[in-house]
């Protein structure tokens, strides 16, 4: 009889754009085979809204919509419960609830979740969580060890050289504007990248805060709030702060109703005052429109204020 | 006289009847001035609502509102706690809204301190006061602490039974009479005492119950299902229709019992749920079943618009109400819900509860 090998599902939303790389590695080295979601498109998004509570996160929506899309093509779907890395740096509750959270909606629906924790606060890194994990998946101490290791370099070999490309960004010529937001929402193909690809085709560089030397924003995202207490938030609120006087804009990005969002965004406006700010908030009904009317008017203040209007 | 000029103005905003301990503690425990906010009212809320970030939570509103009214009664200086959601970044945001509004006042934000530490509180409690007598501090905190034991108590007791009063107003008299008598303790028999007079005037009520009134079961967000301002009054709108109203949450049961971490309330709730889902998630989920394994006519979940936890928790709710075939009302508050719309979601659900134990 053949031997199943077995598939592991990764929901192309969420922390997948923090993640991702990390998982594939992984897994490969463990010989398990990872299937992907997908892009996200209408289709996602659409069933992803039709699984959640009305109120919930536009990012969830389409986190639950690469799920569903991936129900019957692999034995368990990746998806982690992350808490907190240390004092001040928690993650947004969603991501506490999102193991369980996914697991209820899709309860009967033949999806079975895979799950590690990391709560740095409770004493569980990471190494700890992905040893844990794939022990029960029946791989020896030894392997998995060294496929996390390996992951781990690989994914920081990887980071690194996104974050050199990002910072050459700020170096070149013509009109740069700042993209603070979530990696999952000025990445996905379906929101974010409508965003960015809207101010490439009007000549503009847009530059992702979010890709960034993590170590040293979050001691810089104490210049502008001291006690943000969202990881990805101080990331970006210390790209900001490392970035605000090398760029002509800054856009504060964020997917309806994103809680940190609703409330670092306001105390990023009210503390960083001297160069020109949108806010724009991203939810599934904004066609691309009224999008692009508010990114052009923009891109007009920032011409007309540099006298290139 | 000179030591009454340099007393700290201290305010917190309101928070259920929660007030009246805060009180205490800051005036006997601290020796400072407590400025009592005023009553949470429509203006409260056009207030915070006028000057916060349209997404935020609603308690967010709620208290930068009331924050507000606090500085016009002429606190100098305002406290806000750390908190494990959202909560946690209240204060600074709303300092900087305060200030950018003009106000002059000293901020305490307990969001600053690692509220992990010991050594921290005695830090607080210093800059508060720096004269304060240790062995007082702590003998008048833990009687604030009481005094937030014997509310919950007797606010927990009074709705299961105010439904049933058969006196026709004692029992509300009692309670009222319980409140006044907290907001007015200043020393340790003022709230023992004012405890066992109310607790005997409410024991001493004729209590006409049937024998299987309609039983509901309240969960949800930490802020607005224990505040009557926030959720219109809930409480007492749902046992004068006669309905016994259970209410686990509330700070004596989170905090000084079940004291935040997974517990072992997990046990009994590990197939639905793995993980601590949020702060108060594991607690509610767990009470929503006990309610439905406790033979409960309803459930109740009670939330502030935008509040993150609570909406996670939405999807194991409704898994309970499958298994169990309770039914659940879902709660949302926001600045502008209006009681007449909230009084016909409870009148229809009260009539189908009704209903249903006719039928069953």
């Amino acid at each position: 009889m053949e031997e199943h090998r077995m598939v592991i599902g990764l929901p192309q939303g969420l922390l997948y754009y923090r993640y991702g790389a990390l998982w594939q590695t992984f897994f490969n080295e463990l010989g398990i085979e990872t299937v992907l979601s997908g892009p996200t498109d209408r289709r996602i998004m659409d069933a992803g809204a039709a699984l959640s509570i009305d109120e919930a996160c536009l990012s969830l929506k389409i986190f639950l919509g690469h799920v569903a899309a991936l129900a019957g093509r692999c034995d368990y779907v990746l998806v982690p419960r992350v808490s907190s890395f240390g004092r001040h740096r928690n993650m947004c509750t969603r991501f506490e609830a999102l193991p369980d959270l996914t697991g209820n909606v899709f309860r009967g629906k033949g999806v079975k979740v895979l799950s590690y924790e990391v709560d740095v606060l409770s004493r569980k890194g990471e190494e700890a969580a992905f040893l844990s994990m794939a022990g029960g998946l029946g791989r020896s101490l030894r392997e998995v060890h060294r496929a996390y290791r390996q992951a781990k370099k690989e994914d920081q070999a990887r980071r690194k050289a996104a974050v050199r490309a990002e910072e050459q960004l700020y170096k070149s010529e013509g009109i740069k504007v700042l993209i603070a937001a979530h990696s999952y929402v000025v990445e996905d193909p379906y929101i974010g990248r409508a965003v960015t690809g809207y101010l490439k085709k009007s000549g503009v560089i847009p530059i992702r805060a979010d890709v960034v030397d993590r170590d040293e924003a979050l001691k810089w995202s104490q210049d502008i709030s001291l006690t943000c207490k969202w990881e990805m938030s101080r990331e970006i609120v210390g790209s900001v702060a490392m970035h605000e006087h090398k760029v002509d804009g800054i856009i504060l990005l964020s997917a309806f109703p994103c809680g940190p969002d609703a409330m670092v965004n306001e105390l990023i406006s009210r503390r960083v005052r001297d160069v020109p700010m949108l806010n724009l908030v991203l939810d599934s009904q904004s066609g691309t429109a009224g999008v692009e009317t508010r990114l052009e008017s923009f891109v007009d203040i920032i011409r007309f204020k540099e006298g290139k209007l | 006289m000179k030591d009454a000029m340099e007393q700290k103005k201290i305010s917190f905003p309101r928070y259920a009847e929660y007030n009246c301990a805060f009180k205490y503690i800051v005036e006997q425990a601290l020796g400072c001035k407590y400025v009592m906010p005023p009553a949470l009212t429509k203006r409260t809320m056009e207030l915070g609502a006028k000057y916060s970030p349209e997404f935020v939570c609603t308690p967010f509103k709620t208290t930068l509102g009331n924050m507000i009214e606090s500085l016009e009664a002429g606190a100098d200086t305002l406290l806000m706690t750390h908190g494990l959601c959202r909560l946690g970044y209240y204060g600074e945001l709303q300092e900087q809204i305060l200030k950018d509004l003009g106000y002059k006042f000293d901020f305490i934000n307990l969001s600053e301190y690692d509220m992990s530490k010991k050594k921290e509180y005695i830090r607080i409690v210093r800059r508060i006061n720096p004269r304060v007598n240790p062995a007082k501090f702590l003998a008048e905190f833990m009687e604030g602490v009481r005094m937030v034991e014997y509310l919950d108590e007797l606010t927990g007791e009074y709705y299961k039974n105010r439904g049933f009063d058969a006196s026709g107003g004692d029992y509300d008299q009692a309670y009222r009479e319980f409140l006044t008598a907290m907001y007015t303790a200043r020393c340790r028999a003022d709230v023992e005492e004012g405890y066992r007079a109310a607790r005997r005037a409410m024991q001493a009520v004729p209590i006409e119950k049937p024998l299987r009134p309609l039983r509901v079961g309240l969960v949800g967000e930490f802020y607005t299902v224990m505040d009557a301002f926030s959720n219109l009054e809930l409480e007492r709108k749902l046992s004068g229709m006669g309905v016994e109203v259970h209410r686990w949450m509330n700070v004596t049961h989170q905090f000084l019992q079940y004291s935040g971490g997974q517990k072992n309330m997990h046990v009994k709730i590990e197939d639905l749920c793995r993980y601590e889902m949020g702060p108060t998630s594991t607690a509610n989920i767990w009470y929503a079943r006990e309610c439905a394994e406790r033979g409960f006519d309803g459930i109740i979940h009670i939330k502030s618009a935008a509040c993150t936890p609570e909406i996670d928790v939405m999807p194991v709710l409704q898994n309970i109400s499958a298994d169990y075939k309770i039914p659940v009302l879902y709660l949302t508050y926001d600045a502008q819900t209006s009681d007449v719309g909230l009084m016909t979601r409870l009148e229809a659900f009260y009539d189908m509860i009704d209903m249903r134990k006719k039928v069953l």
